[in-house]
């Protein structure tokens, strides 16, 4: 990290790219230069810090939480983000398997950073409470179909108390209905983006098979894909 | 936490939304970049499992949105139009993305 921390501090502040050339540099150019020593090495970590720095200010200017954060604290985020989208792309070299442009595959890691941060940033005075469980009440749907609409809201409701276990059904409301960003529920339960993702699959299959067995839904085919 | 909850058309579609084929947001992540090429310079489709993840999670959504975004014009595409492209691979049954 002591790397990248010398990088910020010469850094430009807003406007990244005096390391960007203009001309596109190879997949093959940008390992090699990153994979050396010395100097070459030097220009290449400036170069890629650029690009993070400028994946940075793309994701904070597309969000409108962070909106609300001050450009202080956006300049912040960006910055720390940036350096830890140039670290994650360093570290995982050899992951780069060279089947997209390399500028492509490093721009994602400055973009995840960002946006994680932006969003436990604009929660972080939040509450979320995931211990009650709700009464479900059906919204105004409007006349036209107002009673089929309200009987499958009926029907979802129930299926969330019954078909759900509690840590499913906590997970379904915070994501889906109260609209937490998975990463903060993440952080706020202790686990993992891609755990959580589970979770709410697995909260999905069973409202939509008890669904299917009242008559909401017709029984759709699964594929199950593990990788 | 809403009490009640509200369970409005949009809550319900969310819910009860098929997300198999399964994919998880890491894989999502590592298959981000050159999924997004695909599509975006070679108009390939996009296999069942990546379009479902995209059209289920807000997250991975919005930022392949973002990262089609910013890498458009390194194609030669407008960014508006990479997103445009995007969206209408996601739409390709015909539901509604996320």
């Amino acid at each position: 990290m002591s790397e990248v921390r010398e990088l910020t501090a010469w850094a430009p502040l807003r406007h990244p790219g005096p390391h960007l050339r203009s001309e596109p540099i190879s997949n093959a150019d940008w390992i090699d230069d990153l994979s050396a020593t010395g100097p070459r090495h030097d220009t290449a970590v400036a170069r890629l810090h650029d690009l993070m720095l400028r994946s940075a200010w793309h994701q904070v200017t597309r969000m409108p939480e962070s909106a609300t954060l001050g450009s202080r604290r956006r300049e912040e985020i960006v910055h720390a983000a940036a350096d830890e989208a140039t670290m994650s792309v360093l570290t995982r070299l050899d992951a780069f398997e060279g089947r997209s442009r390399f500028t492509t595959w490093a721009y994602k890691f400055g973009i995840l950073h960002t946006a994680v941060e932006v969003r436990r940033s604009a929660w972080r005075d939040r509450e979320i409470d995931l211990d009650s469980v709700p009464e479900f009440s059906a919204s105004d749907t409007g006349p036209e179909g107002y009673v089929e609409a309200r009987d499958l809201s009926d029907a979802v409701g129930r299926a969330m108390v019954s078909a759900l276990t509690p840590h499913q059904r906590r997970v379904a409301l915070a994501l889906l209905v109260d609209h937490v960003p998975i990463d903060v529920l993440a952080e706020r339960l202790g686990t993992t983006r891609n755990a959580l993702y589970k979770t709410l699959h697995d909260a999905r299959k069973a409202l939509r098979s008890h669904l299917a067995t009242q008559g909401f839904l017709s029984p759709s085919p699964t594929k199950e894909v593990t990788r | 936490m809403t009490t009640p909850a509200s369970l409005g058309p949009e809550a319900i579609r969310q819910l009860t939304m098929p997300t198999d084929p399964w994919l998880s947001c890491d894989d999502c992540f590592d298959q981000l970049d050159a999924v997004l090429e695909e599509t975006l310079t070679h108009a390939a489709p996009m296999g069942d499992s990546f379009r479902v993840h995209l059209r289920a999670c807000a997250v991975c959504h919005q930022e392949a949105h973002s990262l089609a975004a910013l890498v458009a014009p390194d194609y030669g595409i407008d960014p508006a139009r990479a997103e445009a492209e995007l969206d209408a691979v996601l739409r390709d049954d015909g539901s509604p993305a996320v």
